[in-house]
């Protein structure tokens, strides 16, 4: 997907909504290439609906600018921007069958009836659903529905689709499938894709990048991994994946930075700008599947004694939960067979260790 | 369903006398149009077209069925429209004054209609404007355009609360919003309530009775009739508007329960 | 928007100018607009109109009882001991014959309950009667049934399909037999539904003047018959006016109080 850095697609410059009295958005400012697959990802409440329908025009920015392609579109009414959605509920029309749906847009565009019934159609072969044109809507089941939607939307060819939550409804096993021919007809497009959801693995499954969003404000935008591997604040270490954190003063800053935590003195080797000083308080974070654990210490760096507690299985993968010695919670994932290989009981000292360049500091310990 | 007992069925009795005490009179009125005998009492005479005959070569009974039908139609186009602008307006706007504004337009059936009768022809006398047909069509869409709205209303609140947002997204203005998707969707609820609202007016007889003067409806006529001698005439021509009335009521009924995803008008 | 407008203009504009005009007088058959309350005084000076008040009070009240409690039976049937379909179609049909023809209904009342009409002709073969029903308080409540009954079953009947079926095998499996469970619990879950039907009982019987006229041998007069009388035969209409306005003032008080107390005290 190219993109390109000199202008955004989309901008929004400082914006806030405020519905009242509560801040929904506060202050974004984030930027969308051309061409991109960017999914926007928080809790309920954190304002990704709201930053959606702002784009789209449903919703009015209390402050700040929305630019899309270089132009201001504050003040540009719904109809006239060109910014389809595919709703959660879908929202189809009922009293119009498969093709005249796909065909609205196009219709408030003035488009002949006969161009229209054919770029239609064509959108309909496309998504594989030709042969339902003249059925009534509620005759599709779920995830043909949802392929109207994507027709609809996409008739009237944008430079830009939102998504908002539309696979929350399916069964697990359609939204895989959908999944695959979301990407696919993203790459095949070559359009901008902004897609709203509160489920982590749809988020990381699809995108170029990840905004994350909390209460309203920015937490961090990367790729997938780049969030996964290095999450910039506490709200994201927490929110994605599996990530253990031990918050501590720093004792030394040379080449590894050394921490003392309730919970011991371990040591992370940190490649971010940010320079340390000795007496900073952060935030040690390390993601459950990179700790390796055996019943006899080792003694490395980053070594800690820990009591076992359970085991949660998710398929192959096993999630160990155990205790560190200040009492905390702390979380490792391994294979299956390793963990039986252990033989572990309740209550066994275990000893969990992982690499300094492995480990990540926050600066933000909030 | 609570467990079926023994004597379930005395309740079912019940209810059959009920329906029957409700159909009964509307049954006899029609058989005994066409009956023989001047006085409607048993054993019957035989069969007989004559009491139509009499009722509709009565120029008087056809005027009034002239001025029936127009009030109706003109009533129900009107009543409609508004009940379907009040609707609308409940559905979308939240707005200081609503439940006041909600209130006024809900209120009128519970005036009696002696009264909205008198207090419309004081008036309209006044302006001199009484005994005449729009004075009917006027007062009769004060008394419809709630049931009308009621109707629309629930139609209303099955929509995807998306449906709007979503139009107005894929490019239709406000205004082309409402002619190509809010009146296709509750054009079963518009229909439903054009007929209702016709049928409500066909049958109304106490305003139309004050405020008509010259301009008779066929119910004002065939209070006349009741008000003279026992009159076998009213029998053909009750049965006639009966008859147009149901027709209408069930048409209203059928088009909504088919139409939308709730079965009857009270929603079950 | 247009929905107030027209009603502002058509439905409470006139009946200000019904207050209005209670207070005008009537010289040489015409009316003379002016501010005097001799109508008021006048009318609430007659025997008659006290009388008539009293009596439709009472019509009404006695009316919306034998409704309220004729309807019951019949929407509890339809609401536990029927299926959805045979509901839905009892609705329908009962919802049919409110918006038509009372008159006609009420016309043939009259054959049936006549000296020489069908019921007794019928009571005759078997030696009874003959029973004299019209132009009797018979015939009247007979004329409100009609009105009033299908709707306060529909009414009742959306109440009470409404009510949790749980709560009623709860109160089963507490020991509360079928016959206690209806008062203790079906009634007071549906209050609102039965409330609502009766005020619309009461509503409409209060107004009525066909059922009393026709019916009920239109003597002694209730309110609506007097409004009627007093403007037909006597031009009177600011008298009538008086006996209208206060028709509203008293069924405002009945339905406002009884709202209130139906929304009382929600369990």
């Amino acid at each position: 997907m190219p993109t390109n850095p000199a202008q955004p697609l989309v901008l929004f410059d400082h914006v806030t909504k405020r519905f009242g009295l509560t801040t929904a958005v506060d202050s974004i400012s984030l930027e969308i290439f051309e061409g991109e697959f960017l999914s926007i990802m928080g809790p309920s409440g954190c304002g990704k609906t709201t930053t959606l329908r702002m784009l789209a025009g449903l919703e009015e920015p209390s402050e700040g600018d929305i630019q899309l392609a270089g132009e201001r579109i504050n003040n540009v009414t719904v109809s006239e921007r060109d910014t389809p959605m595919v709703w959660q509920s879908l929202a189809l029309f009922p009293f119009l069958n498969v093709i005249k749906n796909v065909e609205f847009g196009l219709k408030m565009r003035g488009v002949s009836a006969t161009e229209r019934r054919q770029r239609a159609l064509d959108w309909l072969e496309r998504l594989e659903i030709a042969d339902f044109a003249d059925r009534e809507i509620s005759q599709l089941s779920g995830g043909q529905q949802q392929r109207v939607a994507l027709a609809r939307s996409l008739v009237t060819e944008p430079r830009i689709l939102l998504l908002d939550e539309p696979l929350s409804a399916l069964d697990a096993n359609l939204v895989v499938r959908m999944q695959g021919v979301l990407t696919k007809l993203q790459k095949e497009l070559g359009i901008t894709f902004v897609y709203v959801t509160h489920r982590q693995s749809e988020a990381f499954a699809m995108s170029d990048r990840v905004v994350i969003m909390n209460q309203g404000r920015i937490e961090q935008i990367d790729s997938a991994k780049g969030i996964y591997r290095n999450p910039a604040t506490r709200f994201v270490a927490e929110f994605v994946g599996a990530n253990n954190i031990l918050t501590g003063t720093v004792i030394a800053a040379d080449e590894l930075i050394e921490i003392e935590t309730p919970a011991g003195r371990f040591k992370c080797a940190e490649n971010s700008d940010h320079t340390w000083s000795i007496g900073d308080t952060t935030s040690l974070v390390i993601s459950a599947d990179l700790i390796r654990l055996s019943t006899s210490a080792v003694n490395e760096t980053n070594e800690m004694a820990c009591r076992f507690i359970s085991e949660e299985f998710v398929g192959s993968i096993v999630t160990v939960l155990a205790e560190t010695p200040d009492g905390a919670d702390f979380r490792i994932q391994l294979q299956q067979r390793e963990l039986s290989e252990l033989d572990l009981n309740v209550g066994a000292t275990i000893y969990v260790r992982w690499d300094s360049h492995d480990a990540h500091l926050l600066r933000d310990t909030t | 369903m609570i467990r079926a007992k023994a004597y379930d069925g005395l309740f079912y009795f019940y209810v059959a006398l009920v329906f029957v005490f409700v159909f009964l009179p509307i049954l006899t009125s029609f058989v005994f149009s066409f009956n023989s005998e001047r006085f409607p009492t048993i054993p019957l005479g035989h069969f007989t077209l004559h009491w139509y005959t009499l009722a509709f070569t009565d120029a008087d009974v056809w005027d009034a069925f002239r001025v029936s039908l127009i009030v109706s139609v003109s009533v129900a186009f009107i009543a409609t429209f508004l009940g379907f602008c009040t609707a609308y307006t409940d559905y979308r706007y939240n707005f200081f004054g609503k439940s006041a504004y909600l209130a006024l337009s809900l209120l009128p059936p519970t005036i009696p209609l002696v009264i909205m009768g008198l207090a419309m022809l004081a008036l309209l006398a006044r302006i001199g404007m009484s005994g005449k047909i729009i004075s009917i069509i006027v007062s009769h869409v004060v008394l419809c355009s709630p049931f009308a709205m009621a109707i629309v209303r629930m139609r209303l609140a099955q929509i995807d609360p998306n449906l709007e947002s979503a139009a107005w997204n894929l490019g239709a203005s406000q205004w082309r919003t409402m002619r190509e998707v809010i009146v296709p969707f509750c054009a079963p609820a518009l229909i439903s309530a054009f007929c209702l609202t016709a049928a409500v007016s066909f049958d109304e007889f106490a305003v139309a009775w004050f405020v008509s003067g010259l301009n008779k409806t066929v119910p004002v006529i065939i209070l006349e009739i009741l008000q003279g001698n026992t009159d076998p005439r009213i029998n053909a021509i009750g049965s006639v508007v009966f008859v147009t009335s149901i027709t209408l009521i069930i048409l209203a009924q059928i088009i909504y329960m088919r139409k939308s995803s709730r079965k009857t008008l009270t929603g079950f | 928007m247009p929905i107030v407008v027209w009603q502002l203009v058509f439905f409470v504009f006139p009946l200000l100018f019904l207050l209005l005009m209670s207070f005008w007088l009537v010289k040489n058959y015409r009316m003379v607009p002016g501010f005097d309350s001799v109508n008021w005084i006048k009318m609430y000076g007659k025997g008659y109109f006290w009388d008539g008040y009293w009596r439709t009070l009472g019509y009404a009240g006695i009316t919306t009882v034998i409704t309220s409690v004729l309807a019951f039976p019949c929407a509890f049937t339809l609401a536990f001991k029927v299926s959805p379909t045979v509901r839905r179609w009892a609705m329908f049909f009962l919802i049919v014959p409110f918006f038509t023809s009372y008159l006609v209904r009420i016309f043939s009342w009259q054959i049936f309950l006549n000296d020489n009409g069908i019921i007794n002709v019928l009571l005759g073969l078997v030696g009874l009667g003959p029973f004299s029903m019209l132009n009797t308080f018979f015939g009247t409540v007979v004329g409100y049934l009609t009105l009033c009954l299908p709707l306060a079953v529909v009414l009742q009947l959306i109440s009470l399909s409404n009510v949790d079926r749980r709560l009623i095998e709860a109160a089963h499996n507490l020991g509360c037999g079928s016959f206690r469970t209806v008062f203790a619990v079906i009634i007071p879950l549906a209050k609102i539904g039965i409330i609502v039907a009766a005020v619309f009982c009461f509503i409409l019987s209060f107004g009525d003047f066909v059922s009393p006229y026709y019916l009920g041998g239109s003597k002694p007069p209730t309110l609506s018959i007097l409004i009627i009388d007093t403007t037909k035969s006597g031009q009177q209409w600011p008298r009538a006016a008086v006996v209208a306005i206060t028709m509203i003032v008293t069924l405002f008080t009945i339905m406002f109080t009884a709202i209130a107390l139906a929304y009382r005290r929600r369990s």
